[in-house]
C-alpha cells in the first residue's frame, strides 16, 4: 500500500502526538491522493498546526508514521512548502533576495533561484518592488510575498496554515489564484482553514478534526454522504389548524427549527416529495428548497457546534492561543495559558 | 547522526551563515561597533590628558604666622600651571575690607571668614593656616572639596623636611651635613631567565608581562559583542514570526549552526577591524613617540604566543557562550525577559575581569591554575595567563575540559533551540526544558520506502 510510486501525496496511519498530558493528534489515520486541493478543517486546538508540523518533519509523532510524497517527512523537505499561520519576513533583506534565499535553502542554484524570483515577481505585479527593502511593503504585498517564497521551488506538496486569515478580499484572491496554479501544476495543496466557504470553493476533498481525531474525511463528494440532502422550509402556520411535528414526518433525520424556518436534513432526495404533501394543508409553505448540505452544516453535524460561533469564538480566542501557543510544540500548554 | 553527513546540512547551514553575516555587516549597530573601539581607544587616551591640560590653575593662599614658612617652604609649593599662590592682599584688592587685611600676620577672625567666603565664591581653591609652631598645632587646610590632596600632601611633606632641617640645624649640624642626610636609593631590577642566566629587566618584559590583560580585555569585550549579538538576534527572528517559516526549509540544527557559524564571522570581521585599528595605533605610537630602546611594543603585541591564544580562545569562548546565549534566546520572546535570564551569567562573568590584575601579577599562582580548569573562564585565564606561560599539559587539559563544555552545552542548547523557537508565550519551566532535554533526537520513523513499519 505504501511505496516510492505512490499516488498518494501524504499518508497518515495511526498517528498520535502528546505535549505531557494532552493529546494534540489522537490515532489520526489519513490519505491524501496527489494533485488534489485538501482542505484540512477543524475548530483551533483540534491539532491541525501539529499535525502540519509533523508532517513537515518538525515534530516527530509519539505513536504511527507519516510518509510525505512517499518518503519520511525529512526526506521530502526540499519538496515541500510551507506557509505558517504566523509569518513574518526579514525586514532588511531586499524583496527579491529574500525570495532568492528561499529559493536557494530548497536547493535551487543561485542562477536558478534568480530566474524563477525575477519571474514571479513579474507575474504577480511585483517586479518594480524587486529592489525594495521587505519593511517597505504593505501588509498586503508581504502576505503576498511569502506565498511567493512558499511556492518558489515548485513544492509537489504545498501545506498552507490559515492561508486566508488576516487577507483582504484582494489579497484572498491572489492567494486563491496561487492555489488553484499550484494545483494546475500538479502539486497538491494541504490547507487548514476554519472559513467553510472557502474550503468548498477550493477543495477536491477535506479532512475534518476535532480535539486530535479524525471525525470526516474524504472527497467533497463523499462528506457530503451520497444522497444526503437538506430540504430548507419556510412556512406559516394556518389559523385553527395545529402545526405538525416536523420530526414525525417521514424520512427525516434531524430538523433544526428556527420557528417557521427549519432545516430538515433527510437521508435521499426521494422523500422531499412526500413531506412535502405532508406539510400541504397544514401549514402555508412559503418556501421550500431541496439542496446538498453546505460543508457548514456538515461542519455543524461532525463537531457538533455551530461553525459560526466557533469561528468566532476562535478568531477571539486566536490572540490568547497564539500567545499561549496552544499547539505549538510545548508540553506544557496548560500551564502556560493560565494568566 | 546523519544529519551531519548530509551534504545539504553543510548547503543549508552555510547559506543561513551567509545571510546572517550579510545582514549583520548592513546594520548600523555593525559598524557602530567597528567604530565604537577605536573611538574608546583614542577617547581613553586622549580625555585625560586633554582634561590634564585644560584644567585651570588653582589658587591658594597661605596665612602664615610662623615667621618662617613662607620663605622656605611657601616658594617650593608653587607648580606653575596647576597650583599658585596668591597673598590675601591680591585676593581681597576688589573687598571693601581689604585694607584691614595683611598678609602674614597673625590671623584674624575678619581675614579667615574672608578667605572661606572666597573659597565658598571659587575665586580661591583652598587655603592653609599655618600656626606659630606647625610641629604641635599642626598645619590647617581649608579647601573647596577634598578630593584633590596633592597640594596638601605636598605642603604636609614639604613642612614635616623643614622641620627636620630645622631640628637638625638647632642641633648644631652644617648645612651640608643635613643635606646629605637626604639620601635616595635607586633599585636595579632583574630577571632570571630559565637557563639561569640573569639579566637587566628591560622595560619590554615588562609590557610582555601586562600584555595578556589587554588582551583579557579585548577577548571579553569581543566574545560578548558578539554572542550577545546572536542573542539578538534570535529573539527577533522569533517575535517576527520568521522562524517558522525558515523550519519548513531547514532543520532547526542546520539554522543553529548556520546562526553560529554566521555570527561567528561577523564577530571575527569586527575583531579583525579592532585588531588592526590596535597595531596600527602600536606603529604609530612606536614612529611618534621615542620610546625607549628596550621596549619594543610592536613585537610585545604581535608575540605569536599572544595573538595564537587569542584567536584559539576567541573562538572555543565564542562557542561556548554562543551556545548558552542561544539557548536563552530560544526560550525568551522578548530582550527584556532575556535580561533576566542573562545577570547570573554576567555576574559569573565577572570573575576573569576581577582576578585579572592578580593573575597577571603572578600567573603560575594558585588562583591563576585554579580558575583555568573552571571551563567557563578558561578562555579568559588561560589568555590571561600567557605570559606565564602555562605548562602544555595545562593547556591540554583545560582545552579538553573547555572542549567537552562546549560540546554538551552545544547539544543542550541545540535541544532547547528545537523546541523553544516554535514556542510563544511564557518561558517555560526548568522541568520543561529538562523534558527537552531528555526528548529523543531523531525521527521515529527510521525507514526504507519499501517498508513503513506501524510502531
Amino acid at each position: 500500500m505504501s511505496n516510492s510510486s505512490s499516488p498518494l501525496a501524504l499518508e497518515l496511519s495511526t498517528v498520535t502526538k502528546r505535549f505531557g498530558d494532552r493529546t494534540a493528534v489522537d490515532q489520526l489515520s489519513l490519505e491524501v491522493p496527489a494533485g488534489v486541493i485538501w482542505g484540512f478543517l477543524g475548530p483551533n486546538g483540534s491539532g491541525k498546526t501539529t499535525t502540519l508540523r509533523m508532517i513537515l518533519g518538525l515534530l516527530w509523532p509519539d505513536e504511527g508514521w507519516l510518509k510525505v510524497l512517499g518518503q519520511r517527512p525529512e526526506a521530502a523537505r526540499d519538496r515541500l512548502g510551507y506557509l505558517p499561520e504566523e509569518r513574518g519576513i526579514y525586514q532588511r533583506m531586499r524583496v527579491l533576495e529574500l525570495l532568492v534565499y528561499f529559493a536557494r535553502l530548497k536547493g535551487l542554484s543561485s542562477a536558478e533561484a534568480k530566474s524563477r524570483a525575477g519571474e514571479l515577481l513579474e507575474r504577480f505585479g511585483l517586479a518594480d518592488r524587486a529592489k525594495a527593502r521587505c519593511s517597505s511593503l504593505s501588509k498586503g504585498l508581504g502576505q503576498k510575498l511569502q506565498v511567493l517564497a512558499t511556492l518558489i521551488h515548485r513544492p509537489r506538496l504545498v501545506l498552507l496554515d490559515e492561508p486566508f486569515s488576516g487577507l483582504d478580499p484582494v489579497h484572498r484572491d491572489v492567494m486563491r489564484e496561487a492555489i488553484q496554479e499550484a494545483k494546475d501544476q500538479g502539486a497538491t495543496v494541504l490547507f487548514s482553514t476554519h472559513l467553510m466557504e472557502q474550503a468548498e470553493e477550493l477543495c477536491d476533498g477535506l479532512v475534518l478534526l476535532r480535539d486530535g481525531q479524525k471525525v470526516l474525511d474524504g472527497t467533497l463528494a463523499e462528506v457530503r454522504g451520497g444522497g444526503q440532502r437538506d430540504i430548507h422550509l419556510a412556512y406559516e402556520p394556518i389559523a385553527d389548524v395545529p402545526v405538525p411535528d416536523l420530526r414525525s414526518l417521514p424520512g427525516v433525520e434531524r430538523v433544526r427549527d428556527t420557528g417557521y424556518r427549519a432545516e430538515i436534513g433527510v437521508a435521499e432526495e426521494g422523500v422531499a416529495q412526500e413531506i412535502l404533501s405532508a406539510l400541504v394543508g397544514r401549514v402555508r409553505v412559503r418556501r421550500f428548497e431541496v439542496r446538498e448540505p453546505s460543508l457548514h452544516e456538515i461542519y455543524v453535524r461532525a463537531v457538533g457546534t455551530d461553525s459560526q460561533a466557533i469561528s468566532e469564538a476562535s478568531s477571539e480566542t486566536a490572540t490568547d492561543l497564539q500567545v499561549g501557543g496552544d499547539e505549538s510544540a510545548s508540553p506544557a500548554t496548560q500551564e502556560r495559558t493560565s494568566p | 547522526m546523519s544529519a551531519f553527513t548530509d551534504r545539504r546540512f553543510y548547503q543549508r547551514a552555510s547559506l543561513v551563515a551567509r545571510r546572517e553575516l550579510l545582514e549583520n555587516l548592513r546594520t548600523k549597530a555593525f559598524w557602530l561597533s567597528v567604530l565604537s573601539f577605536p573611538v574608546i581607544l583614542v577617547l581613553a587616551t586622549l580625555v585625560p590628558v586633554g582634561l590634564d591640560q585644560a584644567r585651570q590653575e588653582r589658587l591658594f593662599s597661605v596665612v602664615d604666622e610662623s615667621g618662617w614658612w613662607l620663605e622656605t617652604v611657601g616658594a617650593e609649593l608653587d607648580e606653575p600651571g596647576r597650583y599658585r599662590r596668591i597673598s590675601p592682599e591680591e585676593l581681597t584688592a576688589t573687598e571693601p575690607t581689604a585694607a584691614e587685611l595683611r598678609a602674614e600676620q597673625p590671623s584674624s577672625s575678619d581675614q579667615l571668614s574672608t578667605l572661606n567666603d572666597a573659597v565658598a565664591r571659587g575665586e580661591l581653591f583652598a587655603y592653609l593656616v599655618i600656626p606659630a609652631n606647625p610641629e604641635s598645632e599642626g598645619l590647617r587646610y581649608v579647601a573647596a572639596h577634598l578630593t584633590d590632596n596633592a597640594l596638601v600632601e605636598r605642603a604636609r611633606q614639604l613642612t614635616e623636611r623643614q622641620l627636620r632641617y630645622r631640628h637638625l640645624a638647632a642641633a648644631g649640624l652644617d648645612e651640608d651635613t643635613i643635606r646629605a642626610a637626604e639620601v635616595s636609593v635607586e633599585v636595579d631590577s632583574r630577571a632570571v631567565d630559565a637557563s639561569g642566566t640573569e639579566r637587566v629587566a628591560s622595560l619590554g618584559e615588562v609590557a610582555r608581562q601586562w600584555a595578556p590583560v589587554a588582551f583579557v580585555y579585548l577577548l571579553w569585550i569581543a566574545i560578548f559583542a558578539v554572542a550577545q549579538m546572536l542573542l539578538t538576534n534570535t529573539i527577533e527572528e522569533k517575535s517576527q514570526r520568521i522562524l517558522e517559516v525558515l523550519l519548513s526549509s531547514v532543520t532547526p540544527i542546520e539554522l543553529l549552526a548556520g546562526k553560529i557559524l554566521g555570527i561567528a564571522a561577523t564577530g571575527l570581521t569586527l575583531v579583525s577591524s579592532w585588531g588592526l585599528f590596535f597595531f596600527g595605533i602600536i606603529a604609530l605610537i612606536g614612529l611618534l613617540v621615542p620610546l625607549p630602546d628596550d621596549l619594543d611594543l610592536q613585537a610585545v603585541v604581535t608575540d605569536p604566543l599572544y595573538l595564537g591564544s587569542f584567536a584559539v580562545y576567541f573562538v572555543l569562548g565564542y562557542l561556548l557562550y554562543a551556545a548558552l546565549l542561544v539557548g536563552i534566546g530560544a526560550v525568551c520572546d522578548s530582550l527584556k525577559e532575556a535580561q533576566n535570564l542573562l545577570t547570573p551569567v554576567y555576574i559569573v562573568l565577572m570573575v576573569p575581569l576581577f582576578a585579572m590584575i592578580p593573575i597577571a601579577e603572578d600567573p603560575n599562582g594558585p588562583l591563576a591554575r585554579a580558575l583555568s580548569f573552571v571551563p567557563p573562564f578558561t578562555p579568559f585565564v588561560m589568555m590571561n595567563r600567557a605570559a606565564g606561560p602555562p605548562a602544555p599539559w595545562e593547556y591540554a587539559v583545560t582545552a579538553a575540559l573547555l572542549i567537552a563544555t562546549i560540546a554538551l552545552t552545544l547539544w543542550a542548547a541545540a535541544k532547547i533551540f528545537r523546541v523553544g523557537i516554535l514556542m510563544t508565550g511564557s518561558r517555560p519551566s526548568l522541568r520543561d526544558l529538562i523534558r527537552w532535554l531528555r526528548a529523543p533526537v531523531g525521527p521515529v520513523v527510521e525507514t526504507d520506502e519499501e517498508s513503513a513499519p506501524a510502531r
